[in-house]
Formats: structure tokens, C-alpha cells, sequence
């Protein structure tokens, strides 16, 4: 059956074709990995680039993707046919730069693209940067990733 | 700047009676608690005139973010046990709700984005008031959080309208959305959350919040300091995506709004890290 699974702040979600995984971005990023072979995937959506303290794991890049890797990993699939989109981590569009606040999108987007380098996931595709609110959709039957920001949309394919 | 679409606002804003409503009640509780002679018991009366506002007024009273775990059965007990300014938000929580619990259009808002938005920024907007010694305001930082993009329910059709021509204007002349608003509608959604207010007859501190969100040091000094936490909590809170629209963050994020309240890197830090946390808060009122 075809869902529409929303995954909130600092939630991971997974689903199987033909549903679809959809979350809503400002600074955060949203990180999508997607199973060719098995046509399944998850989706992470973290706040924060680094955890320190004693924060939920889901809410850091750093900690996060590994959970949403080792999950799909769990449930049979494969490194060699996984790859990775992500989206988000957007700034406000006027700040000093003296505000650590306004570096935390592109913070967010650096450490993510780190975070799946490490973990050997080629990220294939991205949409981040800018102003704009992004509406993420993860359709699990091809991989592909909507973003619709700012009144427009935009598809990615790439798997 | 297009003339017949600021005409057309320019109507509905001298047209009371096309401006959204609240219960009159509300605007009554409201104006009593800010009087400093309040009568408790005057208070308690105003509100049962309202049976429905009454009803909904004790279910969330003993929600958990009002309630703090005590069982509230009557007007009276929530009055004493949480306290006056309390029930005041909460009878505010109610009383906005279906004004801003719809379908924004023009700024892309499904139902109940911008409702949990105004809640979101009202909680945040209370927890950087006692933060940053205003503990005594923390209720106009509630109130004012809940309900300043209100202008926004009544734009939302002439933004869909021309957002194209926003855009650009944002693009182009690097305007803010607000500005934008302004330099192609001739009005923004903050001047006419402030026409909502005076319909609804709510105090000068609350107009101001609502007016001069997204540019806190142009309010009366007065009232700067509680307008600029108003202005964190929206900002952090659209960061995380809460209530995140067409618009973005095409929003400026004052510094001297932040250096007023004292809020230091790392508390702002953290009370963007803590959104998580307080969504699960809202999920009691939204
Ligand atoms: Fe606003
Ligand atoms: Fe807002």
C-alpha cells in the first residue's frame, strides 16, 4: 500500500516501494539513502551537524546517518547498491556573520556530506544552501527526491 | 507596486467587519489581567458568559503544559492553582484557534502549520522571557508568539496572487519578505496583524509585537525588549522548519535584538536544539 510516511524534526523514517517519505526543512538537512535493489529506504532529518552532551542521537548528522545506515543494513540491504540524496540547510537571509545561529545550515550540510563519505555512501545528488523552506518527498519506487520550495519544484533522480 | 492590489487590502482593512474575529471574552480577559486592580472573581465571571470557551478553557487547563500534573475541575481552582496570567494564555489558545488553525495559501500552509507555529514561537517566546530576566512578561511573550503572523490569514490570497512578483522583488532588490510584501502589495503581513489586534482591541505591547516582528528596533523602546524575544523565538523556530512557508528564511535575524535580551551563542544554540522537545509540548494544545 502507498503511504505518505512524515518524518518531524530529529525523527529518522524508513519505508518500502511504494510509499513515500516526506519531511519540512528550513536550517536542517535532510538526509535520503535508498536501496536500488531492495527499493527501500530512510530518511533522517537532523537539526544539528555534531552531537555533544547528552542530546537525542537522531537529532545530529554525526550520529544519526550511521543509525539510518546500520537500520537499512539490518533490514537486508546492501552497501554497494545504497546511495545518498540531501537536501535543506538553508540560512536566514540577513545576519551578522559574528552569530553562530546563521552558520548552522551550512554546518548541517557540510558534516552530513563528511558523515556519508565516511560511512563509503555516494551521495549523488543534493539541493541545499539558500533561503527557502524546503517540502522533501522520498519516493521509495525509484529513489527519486522532490523538493518544492519557494513555489516550485524540482526533481532528482540520480541513484 | 501594484495599486488595485493594495486597494483591495486597503478595503478589507477599513472594513472591520472583514477582518478575522475572536470571542469578545477573550479581548475582555485580556484587557482585565493587564489592568493592574485586577478582580480575580471579576476575571472568573467574564469568562463562564462563554459556555463553549468555559468548557474548552478546564480540558486544557489540565493538559499537561498548563496543568503541571494538578487537576483543575473549576474556573476558580485554575485561577488560584496555575494563576491568572496562565488562564489568560490559555483562554487566548482557544480563543485564536480557528483563526489560525486553516489553510494559509500564497504562503504555502497546510492546515495546521500555522497554528502550530504560533504555538511554537508562544512556548519558545516564554522560555527566552525567563531566561533573560522577564519573568513577570513571560504571558505577553506567550500571547504575542501565539498570534503574530496573524496578518498573514488575511494577506494569503493576494500573496498567491503576486508571489511571483514578491519573489523577484526579494531576488532582485535583496529585500526581506516582509519588505517585499510591502514594496509590491503596498502593506506586509505585519501592519495588518496590527489592524487585526486594534479590531480585537488588544493592548499597545501586543500591537507592537505583531507589528514590528521581523524588525524589533523599529518599536517603541518600551516595548523593544519583549518584541526582540518575539523576534528570536519566530526566528529559531523557522529555522527548524516550524511553520516554514513560500517565504523561507527570507527573514533578517537582528543581532541587536539578541544582544538586547543577553542571550549568548550557546543558549541560542541550545534552544534551537531543544525544538524537538518542545514540539512534543505543543502536541497537548495544537
Ligand atoms: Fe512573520
Ligand atoms: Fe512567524
Amino acid at each position: 500500500m502507498k503511504a505518505l510516511i512524515n518524518v518531524g524534526v530529529a525523527q529518522i523514517g524508513f519505508a518500502n516501494q511504494p510509499s513515500v517519505l516526506r519531511t519540512i526543512l528550513g536550517s536542517c538537512v535532510g538526509i535520503c539513502i535508498y536501496d536500488r535493489m531492495k527499493k527501500m529506504g530512510g530518511m533522517a532529518h537532523v537539526l544539528l551537524p555534531n552531537k555533544i552532551g547528552d542530546g537525542k542521537d537522531e537529532k545530529y548528522a554525526d550520529t544519526a546517518i550511521p543509525i539510518l545506515i546500520n537500520h537499512l543494513l539490518k533490514d537486508g540491504c546492501k552497501k554497494e547498491f545504497m546511495s545518498a540524496k540531501i537536501a535543506g540547510g538553508a540560512s536566514m537571509f540577513k545576519f551578522k556573520s559574528n552569530i553562530s545561529l546563521g552558520e548552522i545550515g551550512s554546518r548541517n550540510v557540510q558534516v552530513a556530506r563528511e558523515i556519508l563519505q565516511k560511512h563509503g555512501i555516494p551521495l549523488m545528488e543534493e539541493d541545499v544552501g539558500g533561503s527557502i523552506g524546503r517540502v522533501l518527498d522520498f519516493f521509495m519506487e525509484d529513489g527519486r527526491m522532490k523538493v518544492k520550495a519557494a513555489g516550485e519544484e524540482k526533481l532528482f533522480y540520480k541513484v | 507596486m501594484l495599486t488595485h492590489v493594495k486597494n483591495r487590502i486597503e478595503s478589507i482593512i477599513n472594513n472591520i467587519n472583514q477582518l478575522p474575529s475572536i470571542p469578545e471574552v477573550a479581548s475582555h480577559v485580556l484587557n482585565m489581567v493587564n489592568n493592574p486592580d485586577i478582580d480575580f472573581k471579576q476575571v472568573a465571571a467574564e469568562i463562564s458568559k462563554d459556555q463553549a470557551l468555559t468548557t474548552n478553557l478546564l480540558k486544557l487547563c489540565n493538559s499537561a503544559y498548563f496543568s503541571k500534573g494538578k487537576e483543575i475541575s473549576s474556573l476558580d481552582r485554575a485561577i488560584v492553582t496555575l494563576g491568572i496570567k496562565e488562564v489568560k494564555d490559555a483562554v487566548l489558545v482557544i480563543a485564536t484557534r480557528t483563526v489560525l488553525d486553516k489553510v494559509v495559501m500564497g504562503y504555502d500552509l497546510t492546515k495546521g502549520m500555522l497554528w502550530q507555529h504560533g504555538v511554537a514561537v508562544a512556548m519558545m517566546a516564554k522560555k527566552i522571557a525567563m531566561l533573560t530576566g522577564e519573568k513577570a512578561r513571560a504571558d505577553i511573550a506567550f500571547t504575542g508568539g501565539l498570534i503574530h503572523d496573524v496578518g498573514k490569514t488575511v494577506l494569503a490570497l493576494f500573496v498567491q496572487n503576486v508571489f511571483k512578483d514578491i519573489m523577484n522583488a526579494v531576488e532582485n532588490q535583496s529585500l526581506s519578505f516582509h519588505s517585499a510584501e510591502k514594496e509590491i502589495m503596498g502593506f506586509d503581513h505585519q501592519e495588518i496583524g496590527e489592524k487585526v489586534l486594534e479590531k480585537w482591541k488588544f493592548p499597545e505591547i501586543l500591537k507592537d509585537i505583531v507589528r514590528f516582528h521581523h524588525q524589533p528596533f523599529e518599536s517603541s523602546e518600551t516595548n523593544r525588549k519583549m518584541v526582540s524575544i518575539v523576534h528570536i523565538a519566530n526566528s529559531v523556530c523557522l529555522m527548524a522548519g516550524i511553520g516554514i512557508g513560500s517565504d523561507g528564511l527570507f527573514h533578517e535575524l537582528s543581532t541587536e535584538a539578541i544582544a538586547l535580551t543577553g542571550l549568548a551563542d550557546v543558549q541560542l544554540e541550545s534552544l534551537y536544539s531543544e525544538i524537538p522537545e518542545l514540539l512534543n509540548q505543543t502536541k497537548d494544545i495544537v
